[in-house]
């Protein structure tokens, strides 16, 4: 599978002959283009057209986040799957208010019940999780019920909330508490971590959806208003439970991250380049994790996992096959 | 891609042999996985052998490969990675005479398996030009069809640039 680069440093991007390079003040690095999926910026990073166009050429996506980490924006290439056909489907499930809200549950039920078996999985490590599991067994009960995207985004929003809140009894350090969700700019380190690993998140379904059919900017949970990419959004609401947050609460649990990896300025809290460096690095290696796949009979990583989520959606689209979520077992 | 007519292409002749639910899926642009090995294998195969030969012309829908002509006579070649699919690869360039007998060009076919250093003759007859206009019908016919023909675990699934996306 290609590789994602991480670029931290300042410099330059360019391309050279019929490769990448990367300058800094302080040396220069080739990048093996045929072996790049994508490319996440978090320095200051200067290119041209000239390396836009190889990227585009080379079907290489590239995300940049800002200095806090926040999500800024994508380099998404021209297309290079088309399929009329698909998007046809797609907006026709989007534009279809029955159909929409069969696919927005489906997205709710996969965030509900992966959130429910991360709580699982800490209730039976002795965490008093009781309480928070029987209310999100019953609020997963209730996705069914309601007829309205206003309503379904309200139970996952409820389901969500009570969940942050048992972060405390599952993370129990009193350097990473919850308080309440904040963002731009984050009011604490819990909450700093949260928008980080979301922001990498959501860049990651986008690229994964860049290698399919579908169209981006179609979201079925996420309204779609034709400037924003929304497909990954409802995607990464499936993965965060059991990649982003298993994933804060290892940081955080084996000290890897500690409050001495924060900067707090005037425009709110940020995560020191070694700790945002740590952070990628530990998620590079949860998304190349393999675990074993039945339908498809070998193992497929956490990463092809994403992929194979937008393949059912294709599927579902299509007529073929009822979407489920995958839910995971552990 | 500019619009085109809804139409049998030699590659779909190959799939044909294959998989009817490959056909679907490839006249509805929905591609397989381009990061898959065999696909960059082929690719690889296609781009880097027979140099010296001129390459790839297009008749109707289809690309022929590699072509030469020997004693004033038209010679078309296919090029695959193995021989193992042989008599899709057989129909498909079967196909391609076809389709240049039709604009009056009388040509010999040629299969080539570079990686194994073997070639293979091809001769249009009349009974597999019979075969040919039946398999174009029943190709039209998946096309049109609404859904895509289900799946079916077949030898080929292992190696196919669709197995996630048909498996998943």
């Amino acid at each position: 599978m290609k590789k994602t680069i991480y670029i931290f440093s300042d410099g330059e991007l360019h391309r050279k002959d019929n490769t990448l390079f990367f300058e800094t003040e302080s040396g220069r690095r080739f990048i093996p283009v045929e072996d790049t999926g994508e490319i996440m910026v978090f320095g200051e990073v200067q290119f041209n057209k000239k390396f836009l166009e190889f990227l585009s050429q080379k079907e290489i996506i590239l995300h940049y986040f800002s200095h806090y980490g926040y999500y800024m924006g994508t380099f998404y290439p021209r297309e290079h799957l088309n399929s009329g056909y698909m998007i046809l489907r797609q907006c026709e499930h989007y534009l279809d208010e029955l159909r929409r809200l069969t696919i927005a549950r489906e997205f709710v039920r996969g965030a509900g019940k992966n959130i429910r078996q991360v709580l699982k999985y800490y209730h039976s490590r002795g965490k008093e999780l009781g309480q928070p599991l029987e209310t999100a067994e019953k609020l997963i009960a209730t996705i069914d019920d309601h007829d309205s995207i206003t309503a379904l985004m309200a139970v996952e929003g409820n389901i969500r909330d009570h969940y942050y809140h048992a972060f405390d009894i599952i993370i129990n350090d009193k350097d990473f508490t919850f308080q309440e969700r904040s963002r731009r700019p984050p009011k604490n380190y819990l909450n700093t971590l949260i928008s980080f690993g979301n922001s990498l998140m959501y860049s990651i379904c986008l690229s994964e959806i860049y290698k399919t059919h579908l169209d981006p900017r179609i979201g079925y949970l996420h309204a779609t208003n034709f400037r924003r990419f929304t497909l990954n959004l409802d995607i990464s609401e499936i993965f965060k439970p059991i990649i982003i947050d298993r994933l804060i609460f290892s940081l955080i649990g084996k000290k890897m991250i500690t409050k001495n990896d924060f900067d707090r300025d005037t425009e709110g809290i940020s995560l020191k380049e070694k700790a945002k460096k740590c952070f990628v690095e530990e998620l590079d290696n949860k998304l190349k994790t393999t675990i074993n796949h039945r339908e498809i009979g070998r193992s497929v990583s956490y990463r092809r996992l994403i992929r194979l989520e937008l393949y059912k959606l294709e599927k579902h689209l299509m007529g073929e096959k009822p979407y489920t979520p995958f839910i995971a077992r552990w | 891609m500019p619009e085109r007519e809804i139409s049998v292409s030699g590659t779909l002749v190959w799939y044909y042999y294959i998989c009817p639910r490959e056909v679907w899926l490839i006249s509805h642009q929905i591609n397989p996985d381009q990061d898959h090995d065999n696909l960059s294998l082929g690719r690889y195969i296609g781009e880097n052998t027979y140099a010296r030969e001129k390459k790839e012309i297009i008749v109707g829908n289809s690309k022929i490969d590699v072509f030469h002509t020997e004693n004033g006579k038209m010679v078309i070649g296919e090029v695959k990675k193995s021989s193992k699919y042989k008599e899709s690869a057989r129909m498909q360039l079967a196909f391609y005479l076809k389709e240049l007998k039709e604009r009056g060009i009388i040509a010999r076919g040629e299969l080539r398996f570079p990686k194994e250093k073997a070639r293979e003759e091809v001769i249009l007859d009349d009974r597999t030009e019979r075969q040919l206009d039946q398999v174009k019908r029943e190709i039209l016919r998946i096309i049109y069809l609404e859904k895509p023909p289900q799946p079916k675990r077949i030898q080929f699934c292992k190696k196919c640039a669709y197995n996630e996306f048909c498996w998943s």
